[in-house]
């Protein structure tokens, strides 16, 4: 797959031959976008044509490849007769058609019921090589259809990269819409919003285990004190991790899920400790006088950026799992907060306060190449990375009122995917669902 | 207002330490009327206006407030100044004066910031009130802190006079 990619890539290059071969990788958005026919997807024959349902898939799929930053749509009006024929093996896909429209990429594609259940088979060409790239079909019940476009969308990511995308997941936040701060549940485009839990009081900063587990962390109020919880999505059943008196607040799981990352104050100083994940075990990461909040393991589960005031001002800080070694990541600014480490582990985001409004930033973890990622109206907090790292998910308060938005890890196509009523705050993304 | 319940509470200390078993008998008097008093001012939120003082009428009595006030802080700051250490010596009179309340010491921030920076600033701002009452005598026993970060503003808006307002210690009876 990769020699393919490798070729695809050096076609674009010997056609448009404008920028140097090693910065075509197609795993960075914004830098190469490869033109993709999307085709309206055709029903088999003898199938009676349902075009709502399908065209609701469509606008899912062309949603998440266009927020993917790796693919220039080519507008449909242009598509001449192949696209409304159904042939899908390779040799009945008539390839100097597309060529003619400088796609690189068609999607085409057929569906049909299968008594309850929907069958779409996706056809993924390269068509400077016609050769197919994908074509794995999706079966499932109707009502499955956004999930069957997301990882759709996932695997033609896949196929591209080598690189599963990140679309058929969830994104847990909160949001204050019935008066209490409760915990949510959405898919990566904002739509199926579940209310999860009701606990009537306030409930802050979500964490999903690592895969295959499917809970959640979280600090709830319910008791009276910030304690920490761990809830079974599927059951929802709750049990306690951390509920030392104080603060138990910002659980983060380690990468191998085994433990949990959070602060404590039972000492009457807030420091970072790790537990184990069934809350047994204890070990003080942190010893200083000053505030240390907000951990974010390292992809390997050895390091923790922290957030500590220690010289003065909210800074980014790394501590090893061990808590021998802290060294000083942000120099810049007066006030940084919330880091989350990428899952590849190569940068750490984070939010700066300037102006009475926070702005998404990223570093090296070896505090080199700061960029500031978001500019303009409204504060930006909370950033946590999708699980392959090619995006962003964060608050933005520019309406008024939070929101989540996401974007792509170089900051580029910023939007909202969930303005509904309330507050909404703390997203954090799942891995594939 | 201040000044005047630095005085008393400068006063009643010495009048504790000078006398504390002398004031012992009358002291039970005093504690029904002024929880009485907190009462009508209302309950719930805990913290009243601390309209006045209850007035003795004799010279041995310590005076202390009504009620408990809330006291305020700087941004990002959790020290108590010399506005907030004033109220608090109220406060811890009117504690001395009422053995039997048990207090919830609230810490509250303004919007501004991280939410778990200022979960943990919260709660730094209401022990710094504790260590303070307990400093002028009142008993650890009776009094617990929580911290609410900026999750309860006392006043919406997003003006400095609002952001003042919300960083605070309030103090709920338990």
């Amino acid at each position: 797959m990769r020699t393919l990619i490798v070729s695809l890539v050096l076609l674009i290059v010997s056609v448009s031959s404008a920028v140097a071969a090693e910065e075509l990788t197609i795993s960075a958005p914004g830098q190469q976008t490869l033109p993709l026919a999307l085709t309206d997807f055709i029903p088999t024959p003898g199938q009676t044509p349902n075009p709502a349902l399908m065209n609701e898939f469509q606008q899912i799929l062309k949603y998440d490849l266009e927020l993917s930053g790796l693919f220039e749509l080519v507008n449909p009006d242009s598509f001449l007769g192949d696209a409304k024929r159904i042939g899908l093996r390779s040799v009945d896909v008539n390839f100097s058609e597309w060529r003619l429209l400088g796609a690189d990429l068609v999607l085409k594609g057929t569906y049909r019921m299968d008594g309850d259940r929907l069958v779409i088979v996706p056809r993924l060409y390269d068509v400077p090589r016609q050769k197919l790239l994908y074509g794995v079909p999706v079966v499932g019940d109707r009502a499955s259809i956004r999930n069957f476009a997301h990882e759709l969308a996932d695997k033609i990511l896949e196929a591209l990269t080598d690189e599963t995308g990140p679309f058929k997941a969830k994104i847990a936040f909160i949001n204050n819409s019935t008066g209490n701060k409760e915990l949510y549940l959405m898919d990566t485009d904002g739509h199926g919003v579940v209310r999860l839990t009701a606990h009537g009081g306030i409930v802050l900063n979500p964490d999903f285990t690592p895969p295959p587990q499917r809970e959640i962390s979280f600090t709830s109020y319910k008791r009276g004190n910030p304690d920490l919880y761990r809830r079974e999505l599927r059951s929802g059943v709750e049990s306690v991790i951390s509920r030392r008196s104080g603060l138990n607040i910002g659980g983060r799981f380690s990468p191998d899920g085994r433990r949990v990352a959070l602060t404590q104050s039972q000492s009457g100083n807030t420091d970072i400790v790790i537990i184990g994940a069934n809350g047994r075990g204890r070990t003080q990461i942190t010893r200083h006088w000053g505030i240390d909040v907000d951990p974010s393991w390292s992809p390997d589960g050895k390091e923790l950026a922290f957030v500590s005031d220690r010289r003065g001002n909210p800074h980014i800080f790394i501590v090893d799992d061990g808590g021998e070694k802290v060294r000083r990541l942000t120099f810049e600014g007066k006030y940084n907060a919330t880091p989350a480490w990428s899952p590849k582990g190569d940068r750490i985001a984070f939010t700066r306060l300037e102006n009475r409004r926070f702005d998404v930033y990223t570093i090296r973890p070896d505090g080199t190449d700061e960029r500031r990622l978001t500019f303009g109206a409204g504060s930006k907090e909370h950033p946590r990375w999708s699980p392959d790292g090619r995006f962003l998910v964060y608050s933005n308060d520019v309406s008024g009122k939070k929101a989540i938005w996401i974007m792509r890890a170089d900051g580029t196509g910023g939007r909202p995917i969930h303005t509904g009523q309330g507050v909404s705050q703390h997203p954090t993304w799942s891995t594939r669902w | 207002m201040k000044k005047i319940f630095a005085i008393l509470a400068v006063a009643a200390l010495v009048a504790m330490v000078g006398c504390a078993k002398q004031a012992a008998p009358g002291s039970t008097v005093d504690d029904q009327q002024v929880a009485g008093a907190g009462q009508t001012q209302g309950s719930g939120g805990g913290t009243t206006g601390g309209s006045g003082v209850q007035s003795q009428g004799g010279s041995a009595m310590p005076a202390a407030p009504a009620a408990m006030e809330r006291v305020y802080f700087d941004f990002d700051q959790y020290t108590l100044s010399a506005d907030a250490k004033a109220t608090l010596e109220g406060n811890a009179a009117y504690l001395m004066a009422n053995k039997s309340v048990w207090v919830k010491i609230e810490g509250h921030c303004d919007e501004r910031g991280s939410d778990e920076y200022n979960l943990a600033l919260g709660e730094k701002r209401a022990l710094a009130v504790m260590n303070y009452l307990v400093s002028l005598g009142v008993s650890k026993n009776r009094l617990s802190v929580i911290s609410y970060g900026e999750e309860r503003p006392l006043v919406a808006g997003s003006s400095e006079a609002a952001w003042a307002q919300n960083r605070r210690a309030e103090f709920v009876k338990n």
